[in-house]
């Protein structure tokens, strides 16, 4: 079917990863391409039918729900009657009128595709720009530490991580669909975008309006402030201060001892957080006031907060998806629904503090742990979430070249992105298999991106002992 | 699939039991092959009896009530039907309008269905999607009609949700005797059916019009039947034909006399349906024989505890012989009746040693019980309906076509009542069984092989068969993964310090080369599965000159891949890089063909079972040509890699097979063109994993054979 061909083009991207290092890398050449490619599949006149697809499309992001919407809008009735539509009142008014735009002789929903054209592209830009930056921090800190040799060779990750961003099947499959994810991506991209570059009000934005549309995003305020206090990823600040303190023993006057003191992580500075914060709270109460404006007709703010926060965090809606938690929750007694509902959002909000202090020097991959952990556990997760968590990781692509399993979880991703639908097939249109079949695969899926987090982490983890390991045998 | 180098510490047991099967990878692969591959030819033995799973149904418990006189009218009706056939002219207008008549006269409620015929459209991906209501008026010809007459009763003691659907396919050109004692039989049952106060759920005659085969005449009725349209018959002539047709008209005058209005009439969801036909032929035992056919498209069957009732009222109620089909060929051949020797006496050993265990079965019954299986996975397989029953398990029906043969006799007038009655009374028993459902089918098997009609291996067992073939895969793939990826890391602890190069720096992302490469094969292989779709118009072509210009293109494509992109396929430029390549290249290949045998058996696990006794030896079994000196081991092992692949190939693995089951003096190469057009005319997925897991696969243990190492 169209994921078939879709996962097989997965591979490109990742051989970009090793094989495009070369000087003529062509970034361009392959960006443009990959919009070239989106733009050609949105007039294929072919039944790809993604938008209905449970992987690609949730009840939260689905485009034609939002279509529904503001159908119910217009006839000033309240958009979230009758359980349809469950985003943000905001959206609605920005893309509710491009829904219903037709052009003439060509496929629905058009314009609200070329959108999400424009999203991926603008996040993949955002990407590079914030890799070129964690790329600058790298080699910076590692000449400081005298390892510089090490920096040699290593990969621009920026462009490698936009291009992951751009041709990951799951990206284009997720922008083919129909659906708002993209521009979700794009506001969390941007938060991190503002928080690396040091531009408080953009990073508040972005944090903001992430959460406003899909709520976990709001757990990345404690990256979004360490990086605005703290600055780029680096290896860990001892390390630096044990340089400092060898050197002013050997020979305080070198030049590398002015360097080390310029480029170590300033300690917790607390102006632009608090910087940040003001700005969230001015970001937030204007987009609360916006959401107050248009939902004034109908039940208000606190009918919105009910019917998408609420909606998310109760996990109403069972119809299945690539998420463990509708199965669960088809299957618990109601008399125990509450205490476990509690229990698998804390099961999110339980590992964000120690992830925190472990990874407090690398908080943009703290990021990336964040996106793919709450992606595993979210009441409504589709494949999108799984193509921001993938760029997010292209980014670490010099620290995690010694990455064990690779090939492994690749297999696992294809295999599990192959074998879903078929599974869905067989349950729902054959009917000779049954939801278990089905939930196999969600297993199988949050399996594999369980593995790819912890193999991640330990390999990053790893890179530090190995830069800790090579900057005390180089003092020795 | 790579695993963790041994360090210090020790690794977690699993870890340990992995890297111990990898290690013995040779060993465990030729074990589990061999085991696999005698599972296969176990499963006669393993077979289990039928048996009645759904308590529900109760059949034979109640008494027929079909009399001589419903049986002596649908003798009258049959000779009708074939009067008719002798004298008339427009016999696809007369059948329709008698079969009306007498369904009018029995208080039934009628109306006529007319379909076109549909030219076979080739989509390779429809086993995704669900049944699409937008292809009834694609393809569709103004000239061709076909009729369906469609009866109806109301159940008395029902809610009009629920239905049970008789169909007799006969062809309005020319009725064969056989047709007509279908019709009769259809006849009989449902003038019995209106009169009874029993029944639960709705009843259907679809008296299926056969001139387009009969499987069209049905899959149209269906369509329709699940996708409501609004608007009568004349409506979507209009809309459709500018041309009147001679039909509508009929149409019309028919509305015109009768008073009944042509809307298209529904009755509930269907639980089960049950197709009729009376082979022409006789029977070649001295009994009635009954013939079932179950599978339906991409190798699905319907509910075992169908067959069963079907079986059980047959044998026990009607004497009749049921048979299933068989591979007529395997009845003679030596081998199977030397396994079967071999069984019966390891199966007498085992009841001498303890008389508990009973497992062995007789020479006769083994070879029977083999033969068919064999039909069964082929036909399931193939992912080609066997009947017009098929186009319901399209839409989660069941359904089975029930081939009536009788046997050959001097006195023809009374056979024919007596054949009615018996034909007649088994398809009510199983009628009033169905009728006492309460849900659809579920209890019994939907996945199962049929080694005769009363002994079936369930999927628990046949996956074994498989699981066994398939094990060793990712396990090689595994080793020679690891082991690629140690000498990799062995060469480069030799030539670098603590800082590692450049090149040697994503040690563990190297795999990545071969996954390109194994990545434009696919995209190669997704081309192929296109490519007949743009010269199958050719006209005027043999199915030889197709296959040619299929395999040209084959050739030429795989050229021009090759030298386009020849740097890709050999990367690298120290022996060392290119030694480690050709492993990871084998590695990637064989976890490709690892996902997709795994898919298809999940698709279809007929196709997966066979693609994997092809697929997996030769797999596992190439070796770089050039990899060693010429000695007997390696050259042993070339012979065998080059023999495999020849076989590998689609069009040869077919003549050899085919020749093997049906001697090799009457096939022609060009068969295998016919095939597969079958294959892509009846949107089988056997066809999609042919193009694109069996042949990538191919080419790609090619290059592995080539590879310049």
């Amino acid at each position: 079917m169209e994921k078939t061909a879709e996962d097989k083009k997965r591979k490109p991207s990742k051989s970009e990863f090793v094989f495009g290092c070369g000087s003529g890398f062509g970034f361009w050449k392959w960006a443009i391409a990959s919009v070239i490619f989106r733009l050609i599949l949105i007039y294929f006149p072919g039944n790809l039918n993604l938008a209905s697809r449970p992987e690609v499309s949730t009840p939260l992001t689905s485009l034609r729900r939002l279509a529904e919407g503001y159908w119910l809008k217009q006839l000033s009735m309240s958009p979230y009657a009758g359980s349809m539509y469950h985003g943000s009142p905001l959206l609605l008014s920005v893309l509710g009128p491009l829904t219903v735009k037709r052009i003439e002789g060509q496929p629905n929903y058009l314009i609200c595709s070329l959108v999400s054209v424009v999203a991926d592209f603008t996040s993949a830009m955002l990407i590079r720009q914030i890799g070129q930056r964690l790329l600058a921090a790298y080699g910076q800190n590692l000449r400081s530490l005298g390892l510089a040799e090490l920096f040699e060779g290593s990969l621009p990750s920026g462009d490698v991580a936009a291009l992951v961003y751009l041709w990951n099947p799951f990206t284009i499959v997720t922008c083919l669909g129909y659906n708002t994810t993209p521009i979700e991506n794009l506001f969390i991209i941007l938060s991190l975008y503002g928080a690396c570059t040091g531009i408080a009000p953009v990073a508040a934005f972005g944090w903001v309006v992430a959460t406003h549309l899909s709520l976990y995003p709001a757990i990345l305020i404690i990256p979004i402030i360490v990086l605005l206090a703290r600055g780029l990823d680096a290896p860990p600040r001892k390390l630096f201060l044990q340089q400092l303190s060898s050197k002013a023993g050997n020979d305080s006057s070198s030049d590398r001892h002015v360097e080390a003191l310029k480029s170590q992580p300033t300690p917790f500075s607390l102006r632009p957080v608090l910087a940040f914060l003001f700005w969230s709270l001015l970001w937030a109460s204007y987009v609360l006031i916006l959401c107050g404006i248009a939902l004034k007709n109908s039940g208000g703010l606190w009918e919105m907060f009910e019917r998408t926060y609420g909606f998310i965090l109760t996990v109403k809606d069972l119809s299945p998806n690539i998420g463990v938690l509708w199965y669960f929750f088809a299957e618990v007694f109601e008399f125990f629904r509450n205490f476990f509902l509690i229990v698998c959002h804390a099961n999110i909000l339980f590992m964000i503090l120690p992830l925190a202090i472990r990874l407090y020097h690398r908080p943009c991959f703290l990021a990336f742990v964040y996106m793919a952990i709450s992606s595993i556990l979210k009441s409504y997760p589709s494949v999108g979430d799984s193509a921001l968590y993938l760029g997010l990781l292209a980014l670490f692509a010099n620290e995690l070249a010694e990455m064990q399993f690779s090939f492994f979880l690749f297999c696992g991703y294809v295999g599990v992105s192959l074998l879903s639908p078929v599974m869905h097939n067989l349950w729902i249109w054959r009917g000779t298999g049954n939801a278990n079949f089905y939930f196999a695969t969600a297993m199988a899926y949050a399996c594999f991106q369980v593995v790819l987090v912890v193999e991640s982490v330990s390999s990053m983890l790893n890179h530090d002992r190995k830069i800790r390991k090579l900057s005390t045998s180089m003092k020795a | 699939m790579e695993e963790k180098e041994p360090v210090k510490s020790k690794p977690r047991p699993i870890i340990r039991l992995g890297l111990f099967l990898m290690s013995h990878s040779l060993l465990v692969s030729v074990v589990c092959c061999t085991a696999g591959i005698l599972a296969l030819l176990l499963l006669p033995v393993l077979a289990k009896n039928t048996y009645i799973s759904e308590n529900a149904l109760m059949p034979g418990s109640a008494s027929p009530m079909l009399s001589s006189d419903d049986v002596s009218e649908a003798s009258r009706f049959v000779g009708k039907i074939l009067s008719l056939n002798s004298s008339s002219a427009s016999l696809g207008i007369e059948i329709p309008r008698l079969i009306k008549q007498h369904i009018t006269a029995l208080g039934g409620e009628v109306n006529y269905h007319e379909f076109r015929s549909q030219l076979n459209t080739f989509r390779p991906l429809q086993f995704f999607a669900s049944p699409d209501p937008g292809i009834i008026q694609e393809n569709s010809s103004c000239m061709s009609y076909g009729l369906n007459t469609v009866g109806i009763i109301r159940a008395p003691h029902g809610d009009g949700k629920e239905a049970i659907v008789i169909v007799t396919p006969y062809n309005s050109g020319k009725v064969t005797a056989g047709e007509a004692l279908s019709l009769g039989i259809g006849y009989s049952v449902f003038s019995l059916l209106t009169r009874v106060t029993w029944l639960a759920k709705d009843i259907i005659w679809l008296a299926s019009d056969s001139q387009y085969g009969e499987y069209a005449g049905v899959a149209a009725w269906l369509r329709e039947y699940h996708t409501p349209f609004f608007g009568g018959l004349g409506k979507l002539h209009s809309e459709i034909c500018c041309e009147p047709s001679g039909f509508s008209e009929f149409e019309t005058d028919a509305i015109l006399e009768t008073g009944i209005s042509d809307t298209f009439r529904h009755a509930g969801t269907m639980a089960a349906a049950l197709v009729i036909k009376v082979a022409d032929s006789s029977s070649e035992f001295e009994k009635d024989a009954l013939s079932i056919y179950a599978e339906a498209s991409n190798g699905q069957m319907p509910n075992l505890d169908l067959v069963n009732i079907v079986n059980y009222l047959a044998v026990h109620g009607h004497n009749l012989r049921v048979k299933v089909e068989k591979i007529q060929s395997f009845l003679h051949s030596w081998w199977l009746w030397g396994l079967g020797g071999l069984f019966e006496s390891l199966g007498k050993l085992a009841r001498s040693l303890n008389p508990q265990w009973s497992f062995g079965i007789s020479i006769a019954e083994y070879v029977e019980g083999s033969a068919t299986l064999a039909s069964s996975l082929y036909n399931q397989a193939l992912g080609v309906p066997t009947g017009p029953h098929g186009a319901f398990r399209d839409y989660q029906v069941d359904a089975i076509t029930m081939e009536f043969s009788r046997q050959l006799s001097p006195g023809y007038r009374n056979r024919q009542t007596e054949f009615l009655m018996r034909g007649g009374r088994l398809v009510e028993g199983v009628v009033r069984s169905v009728n006492n459902l309460l849900e659809k089918f579920h209890q019994s098997f939907f996945l199962y092989l049929l080694t005769s009609p009363n002994r079936f291996v369930s999927v628990g067992v046949y996956m074994i068969a498989f699981a066994l073939l398939v094990a060793p895969l990712p396990m090689v793939a595994a080793s020679l993964f690891s082991d690629a990826s140690k000498l990799g890391s062995m060469n480069e602890q030799s030539t670098s310090g603590p800082f590692s190069k450049p090149a040697l720096k994503f040690r563990s992302w190297k795999w990545l080369h071969a996954a390109r490469t194994v990545l434009i094969v696919q995209f190669w292989g997704a081309f192929m599965t296109l490519l007949p779709y743009f010269y199958c118009h050719i006209p005027n072509s043999s199915p030889m000159t197709r296959l040619l210009i299929w395999i040209v293109l084959l050739i030429i494509s795989l050229l021009l891949l090759w030298l386009n992109l020849g740097s890709i396929f050999s990367h690298g430029n120290n022996t060392q890089s290119q030694r480690t390549q050709w492993a990871y290249l084998k590695s990637v290949t064989i976890a490709a063909a690892f996902t997709g045998l795994c898919l298809m058996s999940v698709i279809n696990f007929a196709t997966a079972e066979i693609g994997a006794l092809l697929l997996v030896p030769m797999c596992l079994m190439t070796v770089p040509m050039k990899l060693k000196g010429w000695t007997l081991r390696t050259s042993m092992q070339v012979a065998c890699n080059l023999v495999l692949t020849f076989l590998g190939f689609p069009p040869v693995a077919f003549v050899v097979l085919k020749g093997a089951l049906k001697g090799f003096d009457s096939i022609s190469i060009g068969e295998f063109w016919t095939w597969m057009e079958a294959l892509w005319e009846w949107n089988s997925a056997t066809y999609v994993y042919i193009c694109m897991v069996h042949l990538p696969c191919w080419v790609l243990c090619i290059l592995t054979l080539l590879h310049p190492c």
